[in-house]
């Protein structure tokens, strides 16, 4: 089962925002610093995180709270 | 009182996680970003221009920063443009630079198209490149250090030779980087090559960003790029070491010499264990060649030592190359604190190597700012341990001249022996047959003058430091002079010992640095060379010399220096003391020992 509070920690981090502000409907178009050179870090962040591979074609469409998470069910994280 | 605890053991926490080394890059950021909210002594300034997306590098170079107790604040360059942004760079006044250029992407996926590309083209490139770096070099003269990656292959070679068209192009476009950074004394190379073949070339590069974003490299690529960074910048300004202490017994021979003899001591070039000790005194032996002091520190009997050095067929290291000894049942702080003050350095300058856990527990404890570090209990690490050794004295590089120091130092040793058999001090000078050379905007030497500025703590007026590009830029300009000297006597050459920068405004000749080696002092050099300096300032038209101490921690054998010279103290507070006085008053007492020659 993934660990929501952990998933939302990490893209605070990554995202350089408050944990508070990341919720079911953050992505990359509502969250302002979360460009695509941050989205690349968070990728990797995620990764080691919940140590999984992201495959290629995901990495660089899940760019919001909801696919992301999609995507680590998938992956069994 | 609760926060407080809390704080600490977070901190506590944060310093635990950017000490290990596999440390997830989420925690890694939490960690630096807490960490950076302390105060720092140091702050530094550094500008990162990359031809390639490098954004996951700015997170390891300031955890590298902080490990060094420095706090980095990093400038951003755009996407390949390395003229542009050393623009920026030097308008937010950034201290350091690290340029990283990439191979692959000097053309669209360069590395395969070499095979089938017309090599005008690949000449054509490579002219480009070095006109481009030449101008980046140029612009960024005033920065004080540029670490340039050289280029590495992304892809693997097929060939088993290791030497198909990649790799031959790949040769000589590194070897286009190092000649045009050659004529720029700030550019430190950094050999990208190594970096992936440690790190091992699946773990360097993550493929899936370099063709989305053009970013090729992992974290644990950029992590190691980071620390070499930071060792080639000494710790961003930490440490500058000049001296190794050595232990003798299992430190530079198996075996207890005292107890196992001449014969039963394991010192050999062939057979285990003697063999890592042969070797290891093969690196010294080479630190000492370089530059680095090498003394001992042994709780033995001299004669036993000695005899080791003088009979031991396979010894490696020669008394000669030893710069002094503390060969005695003493503790080793005290030794240090001797030797320190015997060879005038700082204990901050040694690194102590030993094997026993008690000695190097008690140099730990006590001069905290000695480095310390044991020789391992598996021998087969020993390599490893004296090669992190070499780097603390060499990654930041060594100016040609500080090679053959040891020389040097020992004809200082040599001339105090000699001063026993003068009746006056003044007889002992002149029989020293003393020779100084002063040199005005020497700019063959501005790579020793700003070496010198940097390693200077004792005898140095005011304790600026001065990069290389400061130096030159100084040399060039009509309101600066830095006046250098070189000191020789019978016993041989000091090298470049001493520089005066003097700044000139209106009718005041202002001193703005004067700074010599502690290994010149005492002979009247430093008095000297002032009627040369004062006599030009005269014809720019200046009628008044001035000139300020400021109190270190380390400079107060020279809280009088001024004085000496004959000016009047006009203010003084704790932290300056000022001086002014006429020009034409300027009486430095009459040196007749010492030949001046003067070199415009």
């Amino acid at each position: 089962m993934l660990n929501e509070t952990v998933l939302k920690q990490v893209m605070a981090t990554m995202l350089n925002v408050n944990a508070s502000i990341i919720n079911e409907d953050s992505s990359m178009d509502n969250v302002p610093s979360w460009d695509s050179l941050r989205h690349m870090n968070l990728v990797l962040a995620l990764e080691e995180e919940f140590k999984v591979t992201i495959p290629d074609e995901d990495a660089g469409n899940i760019t919001s709270y909801k696919l992301i998470k999609l995507v680590l069910n998938d992956l069994g994280a | 009182m609760i926060q407080i605890i809390d704080k600490n053991s977070s901190l506590d926490e944060a310093i635990k996680s950017i000490t290990k080394t596999d440390c997830s890059l989420a925690e890694l950021t939490r960690a630096v970003e807490l960490l950076e909210g302390e105060s720092y002594s140091r702050t530094l300034r550094v500008g990162v221009s990359a031809s390639i997306t490098a954004d996951l590098f700015d997170i390891f170079l300031r955890k590298h920063g902080l490990l060094n107790g420095a706090k980095v604040n990093i400038t951003k360059g755009n996407y390949a443009d390395p003229i542009g942004d050393i623009d920026l760079f030097t308008q937010v006044g950034v201290e350091q630079i690290v340029l990283l250029p990439f191979f692959d992407n000097l053309l669209p996926s360069f590395e395969t198209q070499l095979e089938s590309v017309d090599p005008s083209i690949i000449d054509a490139k490579e002219a480009e490149m070095r006109q481009l770096y030449r101008m980046v070099f140029e612009k960024a003269r005033s920065v004080s250090a540029i670490y340039l990656g050289t280029f590495h292959r992304l892809g693997v070679p097929f060939d088993n030779s290791g030497l198909d068209t990649v790799a031959i192009v790949l040769e000589r476009f590194n070897a286009a980087l190092r000649e045009e950074a050659a004529a720029f004394a700030n550019v430190s190379l950094l050999n990208t090559e190594d970096i992936v073949r440690v790190v091992g070339h699946n773990a360097a590069f993550d493929m899936r960003f370099y063709f989305r974003s053009k970013a090729p490299y992992t974290g644990t690529y950029m992590n190691e790029l980071a620390r070499r960074i930071a060792a080639a910048a000494r710790g961003f300004g930490a440490h500058f070491y000049k001296v190794l202490a050595l232990d003798c017994d299992n430190t530079l021979w198996g075996g207890v010499i005292g107890e196992d003899l001449l014969n039963g001591i394991k010192l050999d070039a062939h057979d285990y264990p003697g063999n890592i000790f042969w070797r290891m005194q093969q690196e010294f032996a080479s630190l000492e060649r370089q530059g680095i002091l090498l003394v001992l520190v042994t709780k033995n009997n001299l004669a036993d030592v000695e005899e080791v050095f003088r009979k031991h067929q396979n010894m490696v290291l020669k008394e000669s190359q030893i710069v002094a000894m503390k060969v005695n049942w003493q503790d080793k702080p005290s030794n240090l604190r001797a030797l320190a003050k015997e060879l005038n350095l700082g204990l901050d300058s040694f690194v102590f190597l030993d094997d026993s856990s008690f000695e190097c527990e008690a140099v730990r404890q006590q001069l905290p700012m000695v480095k310390t570090v044991q020789v391992p209990a598996a021998l087969s690490d020993y390599p490893r341990v004296v090669g992190e050794i070499k780097s603390l004295f060499l990654a930041g590089g060594i100016a040609a001249d500080s090679k053959g120091k040891t020389e040097q130092y020992r004809q200082r040793a040599g001339a105090e022996y000699f001063k026993a058999q003068f009746d006056t001090q003044e007889e002992y000078l002149a029989s020293l047959k003393l020779k100084v050379e002063l040199t005005r905007n020497a700019r063959i030497s501005s790579g020793r003058i700003s070496e010198l500025s940097q390693k200077s703590n004792q005898f140095n007026l005011t304790t600026t430091r001065y990069s290389v590009a400061e130096i030159e830029n100084m040399m060039s300009s009509d309101t600066h002079a830095v006046y250098s000297l070189v000191v020789s006597d019978k016993f041989g050459n000091a090298g470049l010992t001493g520089v005066i920068v003097m700044r000139y405004e209106g009718t005041a000749a202002i001193v703005e640095n004067f700074f010599m080696s502690c290994r010149v002092i005492g002979r009247g050099v430093e008095t000297s060379i002032w009627p040369r300096v004062v006599a030009d300032a005269m014809q720019r038209g200046c009628t008044e010399l001035r000139a300020a101490y400021l109190p270190s921690a380390k400079n107060a054998q020279v809280g009088d220096f001024y004085n000496r010279l004959g000016m009047p103290m006009t203010k003084e507070s704790e932290c300056v003391q000022q001086y002014v006085m006429a020009a034409t008053d300027i009486s430095a007492p009459p040196n007749p020992w010492i030949e001046m020659t003067y070199v415009e």
